[in-house]
């Protein structure tokens, strides 16, 4: 479904990046992206999202290279940012109804998956007001709906549990299992690690742009460790290490 | 110092940290944006030296025709319009922008502590407008004028740079607090603000044009006294620009005080006034209508080119800077039919040159007033912190660019469509003079918009505090926005050179010619690469 291979990016004048990552991400795979403040995991969703482009290394999604043919290779895909930057001056019908344009989704299709997941996170009643007017967890509500008004195969999000209430966190994880159930799959990037631990078929874990372990969670978490004593294994300081 | 008074010092120091990008500058890691920096400081640069010649040459020529007393006063006149000018169309959204106006209600200082540091940013931006346009001007005059130049004229002329932006500022924050305390209270805030800013552009104009009328009533005495008509004519638009003009000329201390005196007192009451109703006019600027009681009925689906023409409508009819900043144009190219339509094109021609009719320039006049300022020129930049939308969807450059070039010129067509009909009627032009009226500036337009694109491709802004600082202060908005404008005045002045005999070869080879440019940048647009290259 997404295969990543040796992909490295670096900004000029800074040490943040990433340096020859590689992951292969299956349909039906459920995949935690976790890492530290910096590690490098927004700038490799970005990457593979084609927000940004990379030095080196290659990018596919479904097959299709991401360099060769970006905009078909995004027509699979869905993505969700941390922090939802949607266009405040549409109402929320509005953005959705764009998106449905974009990804050529008909009138009745659009109008029952909107009604499905829009009740199911029950946005519907504020779908006519402006997006400016929204919470963060709206918008973060709206972002996810106008994600699954297309039924990507695949659904990438960057910190997708932040200002969620908790029923809609829950909600969120049902979606994600009920994608990965017909096929899909989920890559996201949390810092909630007992949410990744109980959620997610695999992990990856990176730590200053590299990657330092990935692969099925139960191979990840040998003998009984929990994923929070793993992280800090192998990507916790070293002040941590001494102390323990 | 009291303590609201280093409030007040903080809050102005943060306003002012970033003028004009400065912070950025110092300490981005990124050498590109270094690089976009020192490019946009070198146009700065350049476009300084050209106002100071053409400032030095103004002042050169009014000292030649013996109105040297005039100097000082009519160079105040100048920089008081462009701040009035420049800052009514952005002082609302300047003083009573909601960026960062939760975050600072939250710390603990009063809200009119907010409204200060944003008054405090903008004179000194209207300061350094004021030194730009007054320094070359008065150094011409100091120079040529030198031995009746006292110390008292330096002493004043230094207060007139301290005193004369304040009065041209209040006007502008003034008109720019109603337009925002009014449309505040609206449901679309956005589209009635542009509303009323249009409107009051164009009461102004019409003020100022009758104002230039009543000068023709002047009787034959006061014309034999050139000096004193042209003082007349500025004490009756402006009278503090001749006040302080008048006083360093002389160097009447008491008459330079009593104009700093006046300015002061202006801008203290506007202050006030502003402080005082600040919290309230920002309180219903955040405030939303938001219903809750939407129903999902039947939905429509539209092709991906309509979608994103709709967005950029949206977008575009959202921010009233925005609106205001690139309708005038239209308008004015419509108002400029209509005055043709109503005078009747003999009358035009009496006010031109001899040798020159209107057949030729008319076309280019209409090409210059639609390319004024296109909205293509900022339109990348508009999208800031959602640009990150455009380059994840499944979109291609030629898609989202196609959009906001279709959107300009469908803004624009209802313009150009009733101007050329009121000068059709107006001119009555024969087959081929019809053509050049609606070739010439369709052609225009349509490069103003892709060079507009062009442009704001390779100067991009997308992290900005508020929309004034891309729609007026970007290097995109004045090279972009300006170049069409540009284009049409270098073609009117070779249209003159050309003469009425060769008007078909020339009208037609520059159509050619621009088509082919905008045929090439076009093109070359379409092969950008928007997620290396931007953001």
């Amino acid at each position: 479904m997404l295969k990543i291979e040796h992909l490295t990016k670096h900004y000029k004048g800074s040490k943040k990046g990433i340096t020859d990552l590689s992951l292969h991400i299956a349909p039906g795979d459920l995949y935690a992206f976790i890492g530290h403040n910096g590690a490098g995991k927004t700038t490799t969703l970005k990457c593979v999202t084609g927000i940004q482009d990379f030095d080196a290394g290659s990018i596919q999604i479904c097959g299709i290279d991401l360099t060769k043919d970006p905009v078909l290779c995004k027509q699979q895909f869905a993505y969700i940012p941390d922090n939802p930057d949607i266009y405040e001056y549409l109402t929320g019908i509005q953005y959705l109804n764009f998106t449905a344009d974009v990804f050529k989704i008909g009138a009745a299709k659009r109008a029952e998956r909107i009604r499905t997941y829009g009740d199911l996170f029950e946005i519907t009643a504020s779908l006519g007001d402006l997006i400016s007017s929204y919470s963060h967890g709206m918008k973060q509500k709206l972002a996810l709906l106008a994600a699954l008004v297309h039924e990507p195969r695949l659904l990438i999000l960057d910190e997708p549990f932040v200002g969620l209430d908790p029923k809609a966190s829950v909600l969120l994880k049902d979606v994600m299992r009920g994608i990965c159930a017909k096929g899909g799959a989920i890559f996201f990037s949390t810092h909630v690690l007992d949410v990744a631990e109980k959620l997610c078929n695999k992990v990856a874990i990176i730590k200053d742009g590299a990657l330092v372990t990935a692969g099925d969670m139960e191979t990840v978490l040998k003998q009984g460790q929990s994923l929070e004593s793993v992280f800090m294994e192998v990507a916790g300081d070293d002040k941590y290490d001494a102390a323990n | 110092m009291t303590n609201t008074m280093r409030q007040i010092k903080n809050l102005a120091k943060l306003e002012l940290c970033n003028l004009y990008g400065i912070n950025v500058f110092r300490f981005t890691k990124q050498q590109g944006k270094k690089r976009k920096y020192a490019c946009l400081f070198v146009l700065w640069c350049l476009l300084l030296a050209m106002t100071a010649f053409y400032l030095g040459n103004l002042s050169y020529g009014l000292i030649v025709l013996g109105l040297e007393e005039v100097v000082p006063a009519y160079l105040l006149m100048i920089s008081s319009t462009m701040i009035f000018v420049f800052g009514m169309l952005k002082a609302g959204s300047m003083i009573f922008r909601r960026e960062g106006y939760d975050v600072l209600c939250a710390l603990p200082l009063p809200k009119g502590v907010i409204a200060v540091a944003r008054l405090f940013r903008m004179y000194v931006e209207n300061g350094l407008l004021t030194l730009a346009v007054l320094l070359p001007g008065i150094a011409v005059y100091a120079w040529n004028a030198r031995k009746g130049v006292g110390a008292a004229f330096y002493v004043i002329i230094v207060l007139d740079i301290f005193a004369a932006p304040l009065i041209p500022m209040s006007a502008a924050v003034l008109a720019g607090a109603i337009v925002t305390g009014i449309s505040s209270r609206m449901r679309h805030k956005s589209l009635a603000a542009s509303g009323l800013s249009v409107l009051m552009v164009l009461a102004i104009l019409y003020g100022t044009s009758r104002m230039a009328a009543l000068e023709g009533n002047l009787d034959a005495e006061m014309l034999r006294d050139l000096s004193a008509m042209v003082m007349g004519m500025l004490e009756k638009i402006y009278p503090p620009a001749v006040w302080l003009g008048i006083a360093a000329v002389r160097g009447d201390l008491w008459m330079g005080l009593f104009g700093i005196f006046v300015s002061v007192a202006v801008f203290a009451a506007v202050s006030a006034g502003v402080v005082l109703c600040f919290a309230n006019i920002c309180e219903h600027l955040s405030g939303s209508f938001a219903t809750h009681r939407y129903q999902l009925g039947e939905l429509k689906a539209g092709s991906v080119a309509e979608a994103l023409i709709r967005r950029e409508f949206r977008r575009y009819f959202s921010s009233s800077v925005y609106v205001t900043n690139t309708v005038i144009g239209p308008v004015m190219g419509c108002i400029f039919a209509g005055t043709v339509f109503v005078m009747g094109a003999d009358a035009v021609e009496q006010l031109l040159p001899a040798g020159l009719n209107t057949e030729m320039l008319i076309p280019f006049v209409l090409a210059g007033a639609f390319c004024m300022m296109t909205t293509t020129a900022v339109s990348v930049s508009m999208e800031g912190k959602n640009w990150w939308l455009v380059k994840s969807l499944p979109l291609s450059v030629k898609q989202v660019l196609d959009a906001k070039i279709g959107m300009n010129l469908l803004l624009i067509l209802p313009f150009y469509a009733v101007s050329e009909v009121l000068l059709m009627f107006a001119l009555k032009p024969d087959g081929r003079e019809l053509l050049w009226l609606a070739l010439v500036p369709l052609v225009m337009i349509v490069f103003s918009c892709v060079y507009g694109i062009t442009v704001n491709l390779h100067f991009p802004v997308l992290q900005w505090e508020n929309e004034v600082s891309v729609v007026k202060q970007s290097a995109s908005s004045m090279l972009g926005g300006l170049g069409g404008f540009v284009a049409a005045i270098l073609c009117a002045l070779g249209a003159v050179k050309a003469g009425s005999a060769y008007s078909d070869l020339y009208n037609g080879g520059i159509c050619a010619g621009i088509v082919i440019l905008t045929a090439g940048l076009y093109w070359s647009n379409n092969r950008f690469d928007l997620c290396g290259k931007i953001g």
